[in-house]
């Protein structure tokens, strides 16, 4: 899912690290709005944590490998914080790791990271709405995988032709991911549901409300 | 006795002639040796290789970098493939669905590994960083409560 130093041509570059920082802003201004900061570091810290190490486990689905990436389920779990601390993820993995590139890193963040946003506000209309939490989780996290994949074929495709080939070849390597990560990011949030409501961030707005 | 003489006197002539010979044929010889083949394997962390990657070689000689080779690993994220005659520096990048790794070696000097830390190593590293940041986070934070807290 990383896409690599000395791939993207420019331009694709230069917006990636636009929206990053743009999205970084915001992100971080609208998080920590009504709740302040301390309260949501130590959950981030542990989101962050499980996201950096979950690109480890690898899965060989011939001809390439993929891994978990997990922005569903800190979409979820993190709400908009969830940019901020995908972006810190994904520069520890880039320098401790070498997944991707540090000039990839506007561009990868925003590749996990907009689809991270889009399944917080999926999860949140759907709970609103009372639609079963377990399976708005695991539909968030297989709908995250999959705009992931498909930023990052635009990417690849944006930067180049040849990439056409390579682009198809890394959505469909990741259809398992999606499946897995489903199954992950569901029972995760029906766990979460269960002994620790707190957790997630649809419930405090709700209560307040 | 004469023949034994003239017998005697060719086996002379006949030692002489190969004592000599090397010296009076003695052009001056080069050997060079060559690395026939070299083997690239690529990998994906995990251990998984990476297949039908493609390999890209460029060779650094004095005049400076060309490419030399493109190809594409096999099914065991191996490629093969034979040295130029008198280059020994190369520069082997191998990319596969925008997975990239470059490596720089040298024949004559043997493969120069940069050292790197132990992934379990690497895992405590980032731990570390992100317990410095969440840190950092607290300390901004507290200041702030201390102000708020103060002003009240």
């Amino acid at each position: 899912m990383h896409i690599s130093y000395g791939v993207l041509s420019f331009p694709v570059v230069a917006v990636g690290w636009c929206v990053t920082l743009a999205l970084l802003a915001i992100t971080l201004r609208w998080g920590t709005k009504d709740r302040g900061i301390a309260e949501e570091i130590p959950k981030v810290s542990v989101m962050t944590g499980a996201f950096f190490v979950a690109s480890l486990v690898h899965i060989p689905v011939p001809p390439t490998s993929v891994h978990l990436i997990l922005n569903g389920l800190l979409g979820v779990v993190l709400g908009v914080l969830a940019y901020p601390a995908l972006f810190i993820g994904l520069t520890l993995q880039s320098l401790l790791f070498s997944f991707g590139g540090i000039d990839a890193l506007g561009v990868n963040t925003m590749n996990m990271g907009v689809p991270a946003l889009i399944a917080y506000g999926v999860f949140r209309t759907g709970c609103r709405r009372g639609a079963p939490m377990a399976l708005l989780g695991a539909i968030c996290g297989g709908l995250a995988i999959f705009a992931s994949a498909i930023l990052m074929a635009i990417c690849l495709i944006t930067t180049g032709k040849e990439f056409v080939d390579v682009a198809k070849v890394a959505v469909a390597s990741h259809i398992p991911i999606m499946i897995i990560e489903a199954v992950i990011t569901g029972s995760v949030v029906a766990f979460l549901a269960k002994v620790e409501p707190e957790m997630l961030p649809v419930d405090k707005e709700d209560e307040r409300r | 006795m004469k023949a034994i003489r003239i017998m005697s006197l060719l086996a002379l002539v006949l030692i002489l002639c190969t004592a000599f010979c090397p010296l009076t044929s003695a052009h001056r010889v080069y050997v060079r040796e060559q690395v026939k083949e070299m083997q690239i394997k690529a990998w994906y962390g995990g251990g998984y290789p990476m297949a039908y990657a493609d390999v890209t070689i460029y060779a650094n000689s004095t005049s400076g970098e060309e490419l030399y080779l493109k190809g594409k690993t096999d099914k065991e994220g191996m490629y093969y493939f034979t040295p130029k005659l008198g280059v020994s520096g190369y520069r082997v990048v191998v990319e596969a669905t925008g997975h990239r790794a470059e490596k720089e070696f040298d024949l004559a000097g043997g493969s120069q590994e940069t050292a790197e830390l132990p992934l379990y190593m690497r895992i405590l590293a980032g731990f570390g960083y992100l317990i410095g940041l969440a840190g950092i986070g607290m300390i901004f934070s507290a200041r702030k409560l201390k102000k708020e807290y103060g002003n009240k």
